[in-house]
């Protein structure tokens, strides 16, 4: 009770709008140096298998012997159908299925985005397990090119093989269907939202055999020609489309298997060199989190796990011993895990950060970093909701002990603004300033903001629509628009000598309350976009309005207001969401076109939430800041 | 090319003439894909008069006893596995009018004065098979019991039908296993022993594509309703892999064959020493009974007749031009029917029988008759609050208008929405549903019951979908494995047209059954929560607490209230005392 009263008494004081800078530093501070100590070894722990029922590395595999002979013939086959025109491709992949006893169908599927066109025919091949009961199902991909492009000649071929070695096992209990995708993530879209009838009809083909419930999807990614090619390593790929993982379960079962039963080592987020020292961990991790953060499809595993499907790649990597048979038999051994499955995965965590193969962080130690960076700006928004009601007027502090600069003023207006207080038999003396309310005009600050989210709509539907051949002059122009914009939106304001001091602090206000608030869901969803996102509008936490000079005695920087204005707009032109992206796409080596229409791709095909992120949340922030600072430079 | 399923109309006639009380019947038939049906059929007949009397004979005791302490006039059990693939293998066997959906499914005509009364004598009758049949039956109760009104029909002869109820349960999860085949066996008069019914062996059974055990006990009564007996029929179906089957029990691993072992197409331009393109030999596989079912045939029955229709026990569905060789050591009579494609047996008493069939390469085929009719069902969209069912129904006819009744029995949560219930139809645009039976869920009393009555035009596909919301339960009701999700009973589906030509019963399918994700809580969290909860509690309480009791006194007060309470003054005495000690014993010093 008293500790309220207390805080209450502090509500007028000057000293407590000094506060909330140093505390959002400190929460900066804090989140980012949180990130930085998790891969160190009291911070992150090794991964175990949490769902018993697995067993992995278990189970002898037998996958081996004559099956060899006839991988080798089924990659000669695969080897002849590339450049074959699809139809025959699929019907071929079909035939060679039909051999092996399987129910076999084909789907074809074509999607528009960024005026190009993408598509293919997805084969499939459903092994109705003799122990099943249609009810539950496991996926076997392999895409006919994989996910750098390349033909999946071994892939593929592993995956007839296999197929015609599952159908002699009878202890399935789930059926395993062999998807042989079109491409590598447009395809498996295709087929899992048709699996689910929640696909387009009108440009995707609904799936003739459908089989139960998918319990898991593992994709394999090995695109040695037709004479083979020893791997070294398996590369585990395991994002999924806005930055959804497959339950570390699955993750843990593929390394422990493949590590423990195979001895194939494994890598994570193309480090393919880890030597597990801090710096090889945080580089994963961060390659890890950057890879969450934009949220697209790398393989044929993402477009499962939005279905809550968990899914993974295998990819393999390197020259080393290892050659088709351990991938067989890991993949074999792998799939008779998850045929021991008698729950959907659910025991492991599902929000993680993996920084070696038998490493990772959960949700409850990281989390804190991300919201301790959105919190900053909440702290800040209410800072300024405080100061948006303080009167411009100084009160006269009658504690003080210093010399106040004015006496003669201050005394004037001490003695002529004193009102008398009447409480039963006490009286009190206030100075009448402490006692007036300050009115907050919240039309201008609402509209602003309103208006600035609105705006953002029109690049985000550009963007996503624009044919290809325009995206660089759009790209380019927005870049130069949005710099200035900033600016002149200040300009065509100060017209109207608006907004005022307050209003601009108001406008400020609400911007950082709206980040903070979405950053702080966000970081429940998508960790990596979040904190990636806040680390970049941080600064917007510590960028002011800076007032006119209001009397001899103000601050150097009011004195030099318009200067330092247009210092800090410069300054924040650098950290311009679209400068920043087209600063990494140079820093990456990237095709800012490319990548440009791989984002309207996601958002046509696999549903991708990141530019929406972008446009709507980091977008009209940093707007929002840029006028806040630009309106110094006019008077 | 002759068509296979006189047969079946064979054994519909023999049935109509059942002279004899005990008869059984074994009927192989190789399908597509190296599968093998194996068609299981035993039928009893009991007089009603010496049933009513429990002088049984041939009708198992335990099973009479049940009937008549539940007042059962006619009961149907089934116990299925797996799935029938009509796509390669053709029409189901007995019209599907012998099989059930996958788990355990039973529906039954219990006589009784009122809907109370038939519902605790259906409650009795599920307990008592429960036990009987080693199966968890006693969960079928109020949620899982509907009663159709348009689906099933009684197949034995009644009288007083008014008071006859039909209740229907299915348990979809239920797994099928060598505990309910034994109990199933028991009820043989051979037991297992002789006959047909010893080459039932639980690790082939189970090992099967599908499989489905069936019990039906109907009255069946002369023309002018007197005579009548109370019939059980049996029935066993499986379909093998013979590929799987024929592995040894003791070497079960499918381990890669021997390169030796396996045809290589040599036509191929990369065929090496140490690349092989397996070739399709194209050839009828080898196969007799003892490398199917572990055993030979151990011998007839001694019960069966000796002669006539009955006797003939074992009969083979292969083209004329396929070999069969019999390998016993007893005589045996073999005769053909149905234009060579039927070859039946009259078996040994007391010697093994064997059917011994090698690889052949064939040039005629036996005709598949196609199924009337196909359908699939699946739960459609995803996420924790709503999702939709789609059923797709295949009339593959040229000619015929397919008329069938359509009914699904769905658990209490799940909800449909009658309103969003669509029937279109691939070549026409009217509305195919003729009628719709719907009774709406009540929660956790009992579950929804749809029967439509739905006509597809020929060579059409009927799509059927409905959405539903998923309810979330109360925490104690999830199952140990509450993340695997909720089984839903299969659709039941009934042809009203065209009749089938072969018996009476009817034709039915069944799709396969579905399961359904419900919102799953973390069972982890509840007690986190009330940890967290408790802790937060007693902060905040004692806070409360210490703040609303606690009088604050000042130090240079606490003299004036004094003492306060027997403790108090209890103490104060004792300091007191304590004073007056020391100060004594300090004079004595």
């Amino acid at each position: 009770m008293a500790l309220i009263s207390n805080l209450l008494a502090l509500r007028r004081d000057p000293r407590i709008l000094k506060l909330p800078p140093y505390l959002s530093a400190l929460c900066i501070i804090v989140g980012v140096v949180w990130l930085l100590v998790l891969p160190l070894n009291e911070y992150s722990r090794n991964t175990y298998i949490s769902e018993n029922a697995l067993l992995p590395g278990q189970v002898h595999t037998y996958f081996g012997g004559s099956e060899h002979n006839i991988f080798r013939a089924y990659r000669h086959e695969v080897a002849g159908l590339v450049g074959k025109p699809i139809e025959e491709r699929s019907q071929r992949l079909g035939e060679i299925f039909k051999s092996s006893n399987l129910k076999v169908a084909t789907q074809k599927y074509e999607y528009h985005a960024s005026s190009r066109n993408v598509s293919g025919q997805n084969v499939y091949a459903v092994l109705q397990g003799p122990r099943a009961d249609a009810t539950e199902a496991i996926v076997l991909i392999a895409a006919w090119t994989n996910m750098d492009g390349e033909i999946n000649h071994s892939g593929v071929a592993l995956v007839l093989t296999l197929a015609r070695y599952f159908k002699r096992w009878s202890l399935w209990s789930k059926d395993i269907i062999f998807l042989l995708a079109g491409d590598s993530t447009a395809g498996p879209q295709a087929w899992v939202d048709a699996y689910h009838d929640s696909h387009s009809p009108a440009a995707i083909d609904p799936l003739s055999i459908k089989s139960g419930a998918l319990q898991g999807a593992v994709a394999i990614d090995y695109p040695a020609g037709p004479w083979g090619h020893r791997f070294d390593k398996l590369h585990v790929v395991y994002d999924g489309v806005n930055g959804q993982l497959p339950n570390l379960d699955l993750f843990n079962t593929a390394v422990s298997i493949a590590s423990g039963q195979m001895g194939i080592g494994c890598t994570l987020q193309r480090m393919f060199q880890h030597d597990d020292s801090y710096q090889a961990r945080l580089q994963t991790m961060l390659r890890g989190m950057i890879s969450q953060g934009l949220g697209h499809a790398s393989g044929p595993h993402s477009s499962f796990i939005p279905y809550h499907v968990d899914a993974i790649t295998l990819q393999t990597v390197g020259d080393g011993w290892h050659d088709e048979m351990s991938l067989g038999r890991t993949l074999e051994s792998l799939f008779r895990s998850l045929n021991n499955l008698l729950e959907h995965f659910h025991q492991s965590f599902f929000f993680y950060l993996l920084m070696q193969a038998n490493r990772f962080v959960s949700i409850g130690t990281y989390l804190p970093s991300a919201m301790l960076l959105a919190v900053n700006f909440t702290i800040t928004a209410i800072a300024l909701w405080v100061a948006s009601g303080r009167s411009d007027v100084p009160v006269a502090n009658p504690a003080s002990t210093s010399r106040s600069p004015a006496p003669k003023s201050e005394k004037a207006a001490g003695e002529s603004e004193m009102t008398v207080l009447k409480t039963g038999s006490s009286i009190a003396l206030i100075p009448t300033i402490s006692l007036t309310i300050t009115e907050r005009h919240l039309f201008l600050p609402l509209t602003f903001i309103a208006l600035t989210h609105f705006l953002a709509l029109l690049p985000l539907y550009i963007f996503n629509n624009a044919p290809e051949s325009l995206l660089d002059i759009a790209f380019n122009t927005t870049a130069v628009l949005t710099s200035i914009l900033p600016t002149l939106a200040a300009y065509v304001l100060s017209i109207y000598h608006r907004p005022t001091q307050q209003e601009a602090t108001l406008i400020q206000c609400f911007s950082l309350l709206l980040l903070g608030m979405f950053l702080s869901a966000l970081a429940t969803l998508n960790f990596s976009l979040s904190f990636l996102i806040g680390i970049f509008a941080a600064p917007l936490t510590f960028i002011r309005h800076i007032p006119l000079p209001t009397s001899p005695t103000s601050s150097i920087l009011s004195k030099n207001r318009k200067p330092v204005s247009a210092v800090i707009s410069l300054l924040l032109v650098a950290i311009n969401p679209v400068i920043v992206i087209r600063a990494a796409t140079l820093y990456w080596g990237k095709d800012i076109v490319e990548v440009l229409v791989q984002a309207a791709e996601g958002w046509h095909i696999f549903g991708l939430w990141t530019q929406v992120v972008v446009w709507l949340v980091w977008w009209p922030a940093w707007f929002a800041g840029g006028v806040v600072v630009a309106r110094g430079m006019f008077s | 090319m002759v068509s296979f399923f006189i047969f079946l109309l064979l054994v519909a006639v023999t049935s109509a003439a059942a002279s004899s009380d005990y008869s059984e019947r074994l009927l192989l038939r190789p399908l597509p894909q190296s599968a093998l049906l194996a068609s299981f059929n035993f039928r009893s007949n009991e007089s009603s008069a010496s049933f009513e009397h429990q002088n049984f004979r041939y009708f198992p005791r335990s099973l009479g006893q049940i009937l008549q302490h539940a007042h059962t006039k006619e009961l149907h059990l089934r116990f299925s596995l797996g799935r029938w693939d009509a796509d390669s293998w053709g029409q189901r066997p007995w019209d599907g009018t012998r099989e059930g959906g996958t788990g355990v499914e039973l529906w039954a005509w219990v006589d009784a004065s009122s809907e109370e009364e038939a519902f605790s004598r259906w409650l009795t009758l599920t307990n008592a098979l429960s036990g009987l049949f080693c199966a968890s039956l006693n969960f079928i109760d109020g949620t899982k019991t509907i009663r159709p009104v348009m689906t099933f029909h009684p197949e034995g002869h009644h009288h007083n039908s008014s008071n006859l109820h039909l209740l229907h349960g299915t348990l979809p999860h239920e797994v099928v296993c060598t505990e309910n085949l034994t109990p199933f066996v028991k009820l043989l008069p051979c037991k297992g022993k002789a006959g047909i019914s010893s080459l039932l062996d639980g690790h082939k059974l189970f090992d099967a594509s599908w499989q489905t055990m069936s019990i039906d006990v109907r009255p069946i009564c002369a023309g002018d309703g007197s005579d009548c007996a109370l019939e059980i029929e049996q029935n066993v179906d499986m379909v093998l892999d013979m590929d799987r089957s024929k592995r040894p029990r003791d070497n079960p691993i499918p381990r890669p064959a021997p390169i030796e072992e396996i045809a290589c197409d040599a036509s191929k331009p990369y065929n090496a020493e140490d690349t092989c393109y397996p070739l399709d030999k194209g050839e009828e596989p080898d196969w007799s009974l003892t490398d199917v079912f572990g055993k030979p045939i151990r011998g007839a029955c001694p019960l069966t007749n000796s002669d006539g229709d009955g006797s003939e026990t074992v009969c083979i569905n292969v083209p004329p031009e396929r070999s069969v060789q019999v390998n016993t050591k007893g005589s045996y009579v073999e005769s053909k029917h149905a234009e060579d494609t039927m070859r039946c047996y009259q078996l040994p008493t007391g010697d093994d029988f064997d059917l011994m069939l090698p690889s052949q390469k064939m040039t005629t085929g036996l005709v598949r008759s196609q199924p009337p009719l196909t359908a699939a069902r699946s739960i459609n969209g995803h996420g924790q609050e709503r999702g939709s069912i789609q059923a797709v129904i295949t009339n593959p006819s040229l000619t015929e208008y397919v008329e069938f009744v359509y009914l699904e029995s769905l658990p209490w949560f799940m909800k449909p929405y009658l309103h969003t219930l669509r029937a279109r139809v691939s070549t026409s645009t009217e509305n195919p549903v003729v009628e719709t039976y719907y009774r709406p869920a009540v929660d956790r009393l009992r579950g929804t019951h749809l029967e439509l009555l739905l006509r597809i035009p020929p060579v059409s596909t009927l799509t059927l979908t409905y959405d539903f919301d998923k309810a979330i339960l109360r925490y104690t009701e999830y199952p140990p494995d509450a993340n695997r999700g909720f089984d839903v009973a299969p659709a039941v589906i009934r042809l009203v047209s065209p009749q089938s030509q072969h018996s009476s019963r009817g034709t039915y399918l069944r799709t396969t059954s579905l399961l359904l994700p419900l919102p799953t809580p973390d069972f982890s969290m509840p007690y986190n929560v009330i940890i967290l909860t408790s802790t937060v509690m007693a902060l905040a309480f004692g806070n409360v607490f210490n703040l609303l009791v606690r009088r604050l006194v000042g130090a240079d007060e606490m003299d004036a209230f004094g003492p306060r309470g027997i403790k108090g003054k209890l103490t104060g005495r004792l300091q007191r005392l304590m004073r007056a000690f020391k100060g004594k014993g300090g004079k004595a010093e």
